[in-house]
């Protein structure tokens, strides 16, 4: 199950600025964006304990939301991009979620995996995957996967 | 058939070819060393051992080019060296036998003498970490920063680390050259290096407050990443001895797949993600744990030995500590991330955060109750039997069974040609600036002279309470200081000792494009000059060296090596500064993407640490007062060569600035002695940029202007206007005197170079003339204002 | 008497030696207890005088700054309330200040339900610098009494754009002036430009700059003209151990 944390609108606009910044030094004009952070929890866990996961850990209650439906937040008609580390590759933050899991559900799930998505309203496919490759992922660590929604 | 089982049988060029399959950087003389071992031995050799042997005969462990047999061939003479290291670096130390060296060359770190009392040491080391930060500037800068906190951490008994340094080289910003493709670009690799220190070095809670940026397009395909770290340990933890029986225990992070070189030949089928294994993401928490472990485990004295897993992995750390006594090793007990993982994998996986530890068998217990109360996972791998046996098993199956002697003596070397570069130096006068205030501007605004405020900033320079010279320092809090100067009340836990220490660093590889001896020169005076203006016993400096180099296949490149470790040699000894460690790196060249070799230039970071006998009274560079008398310290020499000016705009002269050691050693014992009297009150060096940089520098860090005259300056006869300003001549220094004193520090400086220039203004105005002429004026806020560019 | 001062640590937890130390100097014991101690029941959260939460980082702020800390503390609760409640001294340093703030127990509310965070910085990332900060002498806080009206200390952190989103909440702060530091000039966007907040009754404080980098004046960047000075950052000690005394 994936849990997709977004911060709340009112509070995003320095994130969001700093992102399309990035995309326009590396050339690319993003119209909007929308960042979020994505946890994947393997493990034979309740929808209602991966609720509570989401509300009393890994969002915060006052500046972010979550989702356990990946995609809720984005605009329609954007590029949604995600951009994880390869399995290869020690996940740190991922070993450290699944500790405190384990703290607050009593059990530690089989695995967790840390990533982030991007949704940028605007640039076409070739020149969206370009500037992704540019400046966002790093094909020796990470993989990343790009849709229209 | 697996070539592996009948390697005993395979000719020169299929045991190149497996080689080549395998990863292992064995050269034709070793693989056949390796294979008349094994011809003796009467049986076939394991992958676990062709691997150990492979590690700990790589360039990386045994520093084969710096430590082998050189010819150096100049002006139709031969220089024979046996080993060109203990000839130049170790000699000068070996030679200067100062006693306040504690440990040099023979441990993770060298050590030295801290604070009085002989109650502690102060450890430093420096080392790079450059093609892991080409491939994955984040990744690889994270791990190179835990890499070498963990070379503090294991040596000795371990020592506290209380500052990490990194000086960093990258090609030029706004460079044209079309990059290969898969490279990524120096923008690209500058981000992601700096967020990987921060991450790392912030996480873990020590401060990194010393180093530099350098950019020029030889490192544009090669970027250099040079990692520090300096550390506090009782001068009674220094000895480490693996006792016979010792357990073997391995504390920190998981071993893994992560950690494993190269092309992995006989696994291949394992994981379709092999060839990414080469980089790693660090893990500063899986560190920290470490550390904290560590420090009250040696404390408590519950263990003989340590060392950290770095290059090598298990092979080389339990290699190492067991070289006398042997090692018996059971791999099935190491904790692993993934059990996809082949028994010899784990032996040589280089993943990170990773301690071997020596403990005897009785406190095994009181170990693990720490381990267990800081959630640091552990494993106990064997013992150190003390027959001198290195056996490795899985399971009962060996992996490896080998005469430790054999691993450790048996690696054959061979001389390597050396021959002089010509480089055409021109000594005509140089070619004057239209207009002086706007060539300062343009320095200012040079990418290796203006502020470096927007990356400093995101490390954590002041974790730990004891970073009393800042790297942004002044009125503003944002002015360039020369060295850092550490207080270790984290670590001594005594607020009332005042001692310090301060790090300060010299790298100058545009002048070693045009004389690799002057270089090694002017690195090593900048490195200590660095020191003195922050107020440090200089008497008392001691240095690190690290060479970063082209591929020593080439003759030139071991000519142009050759000549700056002469250099050492003699800078070391004229300083009275012995080297304490070092590390080298080679092959630094890569294909451009016309496919031709495109090799870094030679490339010799000098870091320097000095004592400071009470923080309090440490210097910073900005000026203080309206009415403090301006002296220049040193003689300014004719020559344009390697200066940054040069590179603005070619003044038509390459000549390099010759340093005279004696007259520098005896000009900075005058101002040492003159700065212990307390009539200096700011004092800064004159370096990249010159003069008038050194002059901007310190009027607008401390938002006071000065009227300033050049016409005393000791000057080579025929010295021109653009080389009094703008050229980069050593042992050169700007002090200001406190008013009054005038007199006092002239006497200090009785019969050497030094010439008062002026006064410090009481308005932001900063006039430069020489003699009857006005050579600029202008506001320090509009200089300030080219100098504070956001890099990042 | 002296003061027993509590210093928590987890894994990973930085500056929790030089916190100790700044308490020690002005006369207090401090002691550096891990937080896997307390949940053993090895140590207890009431034998002490006056508690710190050190700043840096802790299990290396993963998910968000404090955040897997305060889930620690979690089953502790009970006792960290009762310390505050007694009228002890406590202090959340940075990271303890973002340990505060996503417990609950910093802004002050019924229920101490988290009404407030310490997000990423507007700028996006890790920020060292010296800072000026106003203090505000209406604040009932007992580790700013006798500070002048403006001080100099160094933040050093990426998640320090503090939050609440409640008006009711936010009124409730600065109507009873709990906003005991403001920045001069807002370095990452916090509402307000909060600083620093403490409850009601003034013994439990959280700030995102260190005061315990600013506690010897050899350690401001602009020596030796600020050495003149004394150190703002140490009145935050003295205060708390003279208090507790």
């Amino acid at each position: 199950m994936m849990i997709e944390i977004w911060t709340k609108e009112k509070y995003a606009g320095s994130e969001e600025a700093g992102f399309i910044g990035r995309m326009a030094h590396a050339g690319l004009k993003v119209k909007a964006a929308r960042l979020s952070r994505l946890y994947r929890v393997d493990g034979d866990l309740s929808r209602a304990e991966f609720d509570r996961l989401g509300r009393e850990l890994l969002a915060d209650p006052v500046s972010e939301r979550y989702s356990l439906k990946p995609g809720a937040n984005g605009f329609k008609g954007a590029w949604r991009v995600e951009v994880w580390l390869k399995d290869s590759v020690t996940d740190v933050v991922g070993d450290s979620v699944r500790e405190a899991v384990a703290d607050v559900l009593g059990r530690r799930p089989e695995r967790v995996r840390f990533g982030r998505a991007y949704y940028a309203l605007g640039p076409s496919a070739a020149a969206m995957e370009a500037a992704v490759r540019g400046t966002l992922v790093n094909q020796t660590v990470n993989r990343f996967g790009m849709e229209k929604i | 058939m697996n070539p592996m089982e009948n390697f005993n049988s395979l000719s020169a060029a299929e045991l190149a070819e497996l080689d080549r399959a395998c990863g292992w950087s064995l050269n034709a003389d070793e693989l056949a060393e390796v294979q008349r071992q094994f011809r003796t031995m009467g049986r076939q050799p394991r992958r676990g051992e062709l691997e150990t042997i492979a590690q700990t005969w790589s360039e990386h462990c045994k520093h084969k080019t710096f430590s082998g047999p050189v010819a150096y061939r100049a002006g139709g003479k031969v220089k024979r060296y046996k080993n060109l290291f203990k000839e130049t670096i170790v000699k000068a130390t070996r030679t200067l036998n100062k006693k306040w060296c504690l440990s040099v060359f023979t441990d993770n770190a060298g050590i030295v003498e801290f604070g009085e009392g002989g109650r502690w040491g102060l450890a430093f080391k420096a080392e790079t970490h450059n093609h892991p930060c080409a491939v994955e500037p984040y990744g690889g800068a994270e791990t190179g920063v835990g890499g070498v906190i963990r070379d503090i951490l294991g040596v000795g008994l371990g020592a506290k680390p209380v500052l990490n340094t990194d000086t960093f080289c990258f090609g030029r910003l706004d460079g044209k050259k079309k990059l290969p493709r898969n490279a990524l670009g120096p923008e690209r690799i500058m981000r992601g290096v700096v967020e990987g220190v921060r991450d790392y070095g912030n996480r873990i809670g020590i401060p990194t407050a010393a180093g530099g940026i350098y950019f020029d397009d030889g490192y544009l395909l090669n970027p250099l990443v040079y990692v520090g770290c300096a550390g506090l340990i009782p001068a009674d933890k220094i000895e480490k001895k693996v006792r016979p029986g010792d357990l073997i225990v391995c504390i920190g992070g998981r071993t893994g797949r992560d950690g494993i070189h190269g092309a992995t030949f006989s696994s291949a089928n394992i994981d379709e993600e092999t060839g990414s294994s080469a980089v790693q993401i660090g893990h500063a928490v899986n560190e920290k744990k470490a550390l904290d472990v560590l420090m009250r485990a040696r404390d408590l004295g519950l263990y003989n030995a340590v060392t950290d897993c770095g290059a090598g992995g298990f092979s080389s750390a339990i290699g190492e500590l067991g070289s006398e006594t042997g090692a018996r090793v059971r791999l099935e007990r190491a904790l692993l991330k993934d059990t996809r993982i082949e028994p010899w994998e784990i032996w040589v996986s280089e993943s990170q955060e990773r301690m071997i530890l020596s403990v005897p068998k009785g406190k095994l217990k009181r170990l693990a109750a720490i381990l267990d109360a800081e959630d640091c996972e552990y494993c106990v791998l064997g013992e150190f039997p003390g027959d001198g046996r290195l056996l490795v098993t899985f399971g009962g199956e060996p992996v490896a069974d080998l005469p430790m002697e054999f691993l450790h003596g048996g690696v054959p070397n061979f001389e390597k040609p050396a021959s002089r570069r010509r480089v055409k130096v021109s000594s005509k006068k140089p070619a004057a600036p239209a207009y002086w205030a706007g060539a300062l501007k343009a320095l200012l605004a040079h990418p290796n002279v203006c502020s470096r405020r927007s990356v400093i900033t995101q490390y954590d320079h002041e974790v730990q309470g004891g970073t009393v010279g800042k790297p942004l320092q002044g009125r503003y809090g944002d002015g360039p200081g020369d060295a850092a100067v550490i207080w270790p009340q984290a670590a001594t836990l005594d607020p009332a000792d005042m001692h310090g220490f301060a790090v300060g660093h010299g790298f100058c590889p545009a002048v070693g494009r045009i004389d690799p001896y002057q270089m090694a020169l002017h690195s090593a005076d900048e490195a200590v000059r660095n020191l003195l203006c922050a107020g440090a016993d200089v008497r008392r400096t001691a240095l690190l060296d690290n060479f970063c180099a082209a591929s020593p296949r080439d003759p030139e490149v071991m000519g142009d090596l050759v000549q700056a470790a002469e250099g050492c040699l003699a800078a070391a000894l004229a300083y009275g500064a012995p080297f304490i460690s070092g590390k080298d790196s080679f092959y630094n060249q890569s294909r451009d993407a016309a496919g031709r070799e495109y090799p870094i230039p030679l490339s010799l970071l000098i870091s320097a640490t000095a004592p400071v006998k009470d923080v309090r009274r440490s210097l910073t560079i900005n000026f203080k007062a309206a009415g403090g008398a301006l002296f220049l310290a040193g003689r300014s020499l004719k020559g344009m060569g390697g200066s940054v000016y040069n590179e603005l705009k070619d003044s038509g002269n390459n000549a390099v600035a010759g340093l005279d050691l004696k007259a520098a050693a005896a000009l900075y014992e005058a101002v040492r002695r003159a700065m212990e009297a307390g009539c200096v009150r700011a004092a800064h060096d004159v370096s990249q940029g010159g003069l008038a940089v050194t002059l901007s520098e310190m009027a607008f860090s401390g938002g006071l202007g000065a009227e300033v005259d050049l016409s005393a300056v000791a000057r080579e006869k025929g010295l021109s206007a653009v080389e009094l300003l703008f050229g980069e001549s050593p042992a050169r220094l700007v002090v200001e005197v406190e008013p009054g004193r005038e007199d006092e520090f002239r006497r200090f400086l009785k019969g050497l170079p030094a010439a008062f220039i002026g006064r410090v203004a009481g308005n932001t105005g900063l006039a430069v003339s020489d003699g009857g002429e006005r050579l600029f004026f202008e506001d320090i806020d509009v200089l300030k204002a080219c100098w504070q560019k956001e890099l990042i | 008497m002296k003061p027993k001062v509590i210093v928590l640590r987890g894994t990973a937890t930085n500056c929790d030696i030089e916190t100790a130390g700044a308490f020690r100097e002005e006369g207090a014991v401090p002691e550096l207890v891990h937080i896997n101690q307390l949940l053993s029941g090895e140590k207890k959260v009431l034998d002490y005088d006056i508690m710190a939460f050190p700043g840096g980082f802790s299990y290396g702020d993963d998910i968000s700054a404090g955040k897997i800390y305060a889930v620690k503390m979690a089953k502790l609760r009970r006792d960290f309330e009762r310390f505050i409640k007694d009228g002890r001294p406590v202090i959340g340093i940075c990271n303890g200040f973002q340990i505060l703030a996503k417990t609950g127990f910093l802004p002050e509310n019924r229920g101490n339900r988290q009404v407030s965070t310490l997000y990423t910085n507007d700028c996006g990332h890790f920020v060292a610098k010296w800072v000026k900060l106003k203090v505000n002498k209406a604040s009932p806080c007992l580790f700013t009494k006798g500070l002048p009206d403006e001080i100099e200390l160094p933040i050093a952190h990426g998640e320090g754009k503090f939050i609440v989103e409640d008006v009711k909440e936010m009124a409730a702060i600065t109507g009873r002036d709990l906003h005991a530091l403001t920045y001069a000039d807002n370095p990452n966007g916090s509402m307000l430009d909060i600083a620093g907040v403490c409850n009601a009754a003034g013994n439990c404080l959280g700030l995102m700059p260190h005061p315990e980098r600013s506690f010897y004046p050899w350690q401001h960047p602009d020596r030796p003209a600020a050495a003149r000075a004394a150190a703002a950052g140490r009145l935050f000690f003295r205060n708390a151990v003279g208090y507790a005394r």
